[in-house]
């Protein structure tokens, strides 16, 4: 299968709370694709779909940690792209 | 035969009360749990949708008022919200549930929203964590909307109410006060909860842990009976007859107990004792005085202070708590700091009572410490105050206190503020720490309190609001007494006063306890004051201490409690 993936640090100096989640969520309907949001960390793998507001605050993504973002379908390229320039910040 | 049904809980509030169930909007309350037949699963997934749908419109109504109002701004709030309601991981998950289980909306809703509070309550990060309320909001107005007949609205209740829900928060009791509620049951909570405490300030019949409450609904004829802890529901004639003939007895001894409330306090052998009020509420100082107390012994500032649901200003609390103190026409109140994270944040699963609480709290927000100590102090010219710290347990945490206090004064002298510069300054010793170390205190501060509330659940390792070992919690337990003496034997060479003023203080034969070993000066709730002012005047503090030598060398707490109930009721 075919998909997208790209690390990326959050930006938000709150990390991901409600408002940036929401405004991810806003983001992420725009694209066909799938899109997962997952946390590198080895010992407590997370993933997110970027259309749950609530996946998205659970997983607690604070200011400055590492976010995987992974999409797969017809633009999975510029949604991968668009996010991760969001989440940057 | 009726359907009468008795279900037990444990005693919140004494009296009892006859009304109609009403169901308050507690987060997390569910109405009842039903198995669907097969062929009502669609239905009852059309009758979810439904409520999502109301749920979404009143949000977007909500929204447009919140934009018009104030901007863009606040309106982002209500996005989150709605978001919540688009959302697959909650909204499928709940339609999945009722298909699968064959369950009600309600149940559905529960199950789901339980499993992502759990999620939420392990999150590290603070901040996400509070997000849990956002979810909380929702799930409240989806069980709201759910409710094919809605509430009354409180305001224009038809009938005499009790209140029932899983948790009923103290500051909604309060606020409902004015209102017909003559009652109330809780499915959590135990008497010293603050929601039991409030119920008692406002003499409200209560009843707290009735784990089958769930089974209630509103509108079902209940009588609350807190003076046996048990709810009826559904009573037959005859059991509404019966309370009907203890209400007229009830108020028979009510009025020869206001008659003694003016009477001094003073023993039989003529031993005096100072009896002071707890309140919860500024409100409340004009009803104590009212009653004849000569002193407001315990001002629990807290409920006041974050009524509102934020932090108030300054100017504002200089107001009311200058207020309060020229509604005391001269009688002494003291102020307890706000001593947080009891009742209020018991939503996280930490138990807050071995964490960050009183004193704990205002030193590691000492922006908020300091603006109530400005406050008290800017408010102090305008009668006697008293400043009490709660949940104190080193003495460098007097110390750091002692030294906010002192910057909190020298800021104000800069300022030319006016203020009582002896407002003196008390501990509150509710932990074993400071009940074996009160002594080393002593020479900082200028009074001491007893809160045994506290004392006592830290002593006898009880968790307050646990209802598994609720029962254990036990005044007369050997431990107790003992730690009680040895408070007295500490603090009488520093000849500092130490007032109780637990729960203990308003139960007549606890309170005896505490006078025969010593302790002269009570503080009670409202509710308890007459009675324990009649305990005072019925009883000889010769045989009372008698009394405390004697039980002082009993090994368990049963004997204790007998002995001392013998004595008290002798007559």
């Amino acid at each position: 299968m075919i998909m997208r993936e790209r690390e990326v640090v959050i930006g938000h100096r709150l990390g991901l709370h409600a408002r940036a989640a929401a405004k991810l969520v806003e983001l992420s309907s725009k694209f066909q694709a799938s899109i997962v949001l997952f946390r590198a960390d080895p010992t407590n793998p997370v993933e997110a779909d970027a259309r749950s507001i609530l996946s998205i605050l659970l997983l607690s993504a604070g200011y400055g940690s590492k976010v995987g973002v992974r999409a797969s379908g017809v633009d999975e390229e510029q949604a991968v792209e668009s996010i991760c320039e969001y989440l940057a910040g | 035969m009726t359907n009468e049904r008795v279900i037990h809980g444990v005693v919140g509030s004494v009296g009892f009360a006859v009304g109609r169930a009403v169901r308050t909007f507690d987060p997390l309350f569910v109405s009842f749990n039903l198995k669907l037949r097969p062929d009502r699963v669609r239905k009852e997934i059309d009758r979810f949708r439904q409520s999502v749908e109301k749920s979404r419109e009143q949000l977007k109504r909500m929204q447009a008022e919140l934009r018009r109002a104030s901007g863009r701004e606040s309106s982002f709030l209500i996005d989150a919200h709605l978001l919540v309601l688009e959302d697959r991981l909650f909204v499928d998950r709940i339609i999945e549930k009722i298909e699968t289980d064959s369950i009600n909306s309600e149940w559905a809703i529960q199950l789901v929203s339980d499993d992502l509070f759990q999620a939420y309550d392990r999150l590290d990060d603070e901040y996400l964590r509070e997000r849990r309320g956002d979810l909380e909001d929702i799930v409240r107005r989806l069980l709201h909307n759910l409710r094919s007949t809605p509430l009354p609205p409180f305001k224009k209740l038809p009938y005499d109410a009790i209140l029932i829900g899983k948790i009923i928060p103290p500051s909604t009791l309060f606020e409902l006060r004015a209102q017909r509620v003559v009652g109330l049951a809780t499915e959590t909570g135990s008497p010293l909860s603050h929601t039991a405490i409030m119920a008692r300030s406002l003499e409200i019949p209560a009843v707290m842990g009735v784990a089958a409450l769930p089974e209630v609904s509103s509108g079902d004829l209940l009588i609350v009976d807190g003076d046996r802890g048990v709810v009826i529901c559904s009573p037959s004639e005859e059991t509404q007859a019966e309370y009907k003939s203890r209400d007229r007895d009830g108020r028979r001894i009510k009025k020869l107990a206001g008659a003694s409330a003016s009477a001094p306090s003073v023993t039989e052998d003529g031993a005096s004792v100072s009896l002071g009020a707890n309140i919860n509420f500024s409100e409340e100082v004009r009803s104590a005085i009212a009653c004849g107390c000569e002193s407001i012994g315990l001002y629990r500032t807290e409920f006041d202070f974050f009524r509102e649901g934020r932090q108030p200003d300054e100017e504002s609390l200089v107001a009311d708590y200058s207020l309060v103190l020229k509604t005391a026409k001269g009688a002494p109140v003291t102020f307890r700091t706000i001593d947080v994270g009891i009742d209020q944040k018991s939503w996280d699963g930490i138990n807050p009572n071995l964490g960050v609480r009183g004193l704990r709290f205002c030193l590691e927000n000492t922006h908020v410490f300091k603006k109530q100590l400005r406050s008290l102090y800017r408010a102090s010219v305008n009668g006697r105050m008293r400043i009490l710290l709660p949940f104190v347990s080193t003495v460098d945490d007097l110390d750091a206190a002692c030294e906010i206090i002192m910057d909190v004064r020298r800021e104000l002298d800069l300022k030319r503020q006016r203020y009582d510069p002896r407002v003196p300054v008390g501990v509150m010793i509710e932990t074993p720490a400071a009940a074996q170390t009160c002594d080393l205190m002593a020479s900082r501060v200028d009074f001491f309190c007893l809160g045994t509330n506290d004392l006592i659940q830290y002593y006898l390792v009880i968790d307050r609001s646990d209802q598994s070992v609720v029962h254990l919690y036990n005044p007369f337990h050997p431990a107790i007494l003992r730690c009680l003496y040895q408070v007295y034997a500490l603090l009488g060479p520093t000849g500092k006063s130490v007032t109780v003023c637990g729960e203990m203080a308003a139960d007549p034969p606890s309170a005896a306890v505490l006078l025969g070993l010593g302790f002269t000066s009570l503080s009670v709730n409202l509710g308890a004051y007459a009675r324990i002012k009649r305990m005072i005047r019925s009883v000889s503090m010769k045989q009372l201490r008698e009394l405390a030598g004697e039980i002082l060398k009993m090994q368990k707490p049963k004997e204790v409690e007998d002995k001392v109930r013998a004595t008290v009721y002798r007559s």
